[in-house]
């Protein structure tokens, strides 16, 4: 099983696929700082998939900050994840604000929300 | 780069590619779509410079193909019917290979007879269709031309097989540049492969465009949003391709960045929406209505 798994049947475009996965890898701990990601010609053998449209992904992680390359050995993944953490936040917040506001209008009582962030506040102070 | 311009050619008063004008990148992986009659088999035939166009002409980096050897020693053409000398084996085509291709390698092609596992003392009479595809596969890849054209090369080979040749062409783009033109009457076959794909029907190109970029601008909108704006309201600005309601549910195929319409939708305040990216296939399908066509004259 490979770190950076790709479905092209999926309606969602190849390289965002690929993008997704790395960033997941480095959130759950399975790329951790300096790791080598796959090469373009390993990975494009590996999926059978196009090696232009991994170098654009590649590309689009080293833009963000995720990893950086070095020429002639390929790509890593930065020291700093604080960014892709951050972003992971940020993600889970608009996400949950999505759940609040449709959990409010399918006529749950904020307060019960409320009460329910103390308890697991309460849990983990345990 | 592969300069196609302007290319035309008719067989009697059967008009078989109307001034094709295309062009297409070095070390790009380009898919050539179409239904069977559009075209695709006249285009490759011409691009290997073994058929002369009526009017236009084919450059590799910049040089004429037909009448030019220096330029089709960097050329392989896969056809779709494969040609062997009658009773040779594929050692003895890799004979004639050699002799007409400055640049085969020996040891590629041993290396290749391994990875196919093939027999090369074996005569091709005696071999099934698709390892007679196989072999013109492998003898076309040991030669190391720049340019690989391949004519429904995947039809007739088993998914691993397939998978197996995809793996090959995605490697040698990677190492040494090939720019592999793939022609397939399957979208889906070669949607994962290809980096770039041109539409033929009925002997023009209908369109071309690197896929990435056709799916990122143009998406489903799918959302529950109320009586107060119409579609066309909350999505002012943006091309509405095509707009459907059932019940309170709408789903609108809109054009326009992903983040931008997401926004958009969310300024509605809808109870509930998502965004759904299209597949080729839809994105196909809308590009071509759009330009007029009905898109079950085309077989994917």
């Amino acid at each position: 099983m490979s770190i950076i798994m790709v479905d092209v049947k999926s309606r969602i475009p190849i390289y965002e696929q690929i993008i997704a996965s790395v960033k997941d890898a480095v959130l759950s701990g399975l790329l951790s700082a300096d790791e080598a990601l796959p090469s373009v010609r390993a990975l494009a053998g590996e999926l059978a998939i196009n090696p232009n449209t991994i170098q654009k992904a590649y590309s689009e992680l080293e833009r963000q900050g995720i990893v950086y390359s070095v020429p002639g050995r390929g790509s890593f993944i930065s020291s700093d994840t604080a960014g892709i953490e951050k972003q992971h936040r940020s993600q889970l917040l608009n996400d949950l604000e999505a759940l609040i506001r449709e959990a409010v209008r399918s006529g749950i009582d904020p307060i019960d929300i409320k009460t329910l962030i103390s308890k697991i506040q309460e849990d983990d102070k345990r | 780069m592969i300069g196609i311009e302007n290319i035309s050619k008719s067989y009697g008063d059967i008009k078989s590619l109307a001034e094709i004008n295309a062009a297409i990148g070095s070390g790009s992986i380009y898919g050539l779509i179409g239904s069977n009659g559009s075209g695709k088999s006249t285009l490759l035939r011409i691009m290997s410079g073994i058929m002369r166009p009526d009017s236009g002409k084919i450059t590799y980096d910049g040089k004429p193909v037909y009448e030019n050897p220096e330029v089709k020693e960097t050329v392989v053409y896969l056809s779709d019917e494969q040609f062997f000398l009658p009773n040779s084996t594929v050692d003895e085509m890799a004979y004639l290979y050699s002799s007409l291709y400055p640049s085969f390698s020996k040891i590629r092609y041993n290396e290749l007879i391994k990875l196919f596992g093939l027999e090369g003392s074996r005569k091709i009479s005696t071999f099934s269709k698709g390892m007679k595809k196989q072999a013109s596969i492998l003898l076309g890849l040991a030669c190391y031309p720049k340019y690989l054209l391949c004519d429904e090369t995947f039809d007739g080979l088993d998914p691993v097989m397939r998978q197996f040749v995809k793996k090959l062409l995605a490697e040698e783009v990677v190492e040494r540049g090939l720019t592999p033109v793939i022609a397939s009457h399957n979208l889906r076959e070669i949607e994962d492969i290809c980096d770039h794909i041109g539409l033929l029907h009925k002997g023009g190109i209908l369109f071309e465009s690197e896929i990435d970029a056709l799916k990122a601008e143009i998406h489903t909108v799918q959302g529950v949003f109320g009586e107060e704006k119409s579609i066309g309201e909350i999505f002012a600005g943006y091309h509405i391709v095509s707009e459907t309601k059932r019940g309170s549910l709408t789903t609108a195929v809109i054009r326009g960045d992903r983040k931008a319409i997401e926004d958009a939708a969310k300024a509605a305040d809808p109870k509930y929406f998502e965004i759904i990216p299209l597949t080729l296939e839809e994105i196909f399908i809308s590009e071509m209505e759009e330009r007029g066509y009905d898109y079950s004259n085309v077989v994917f």
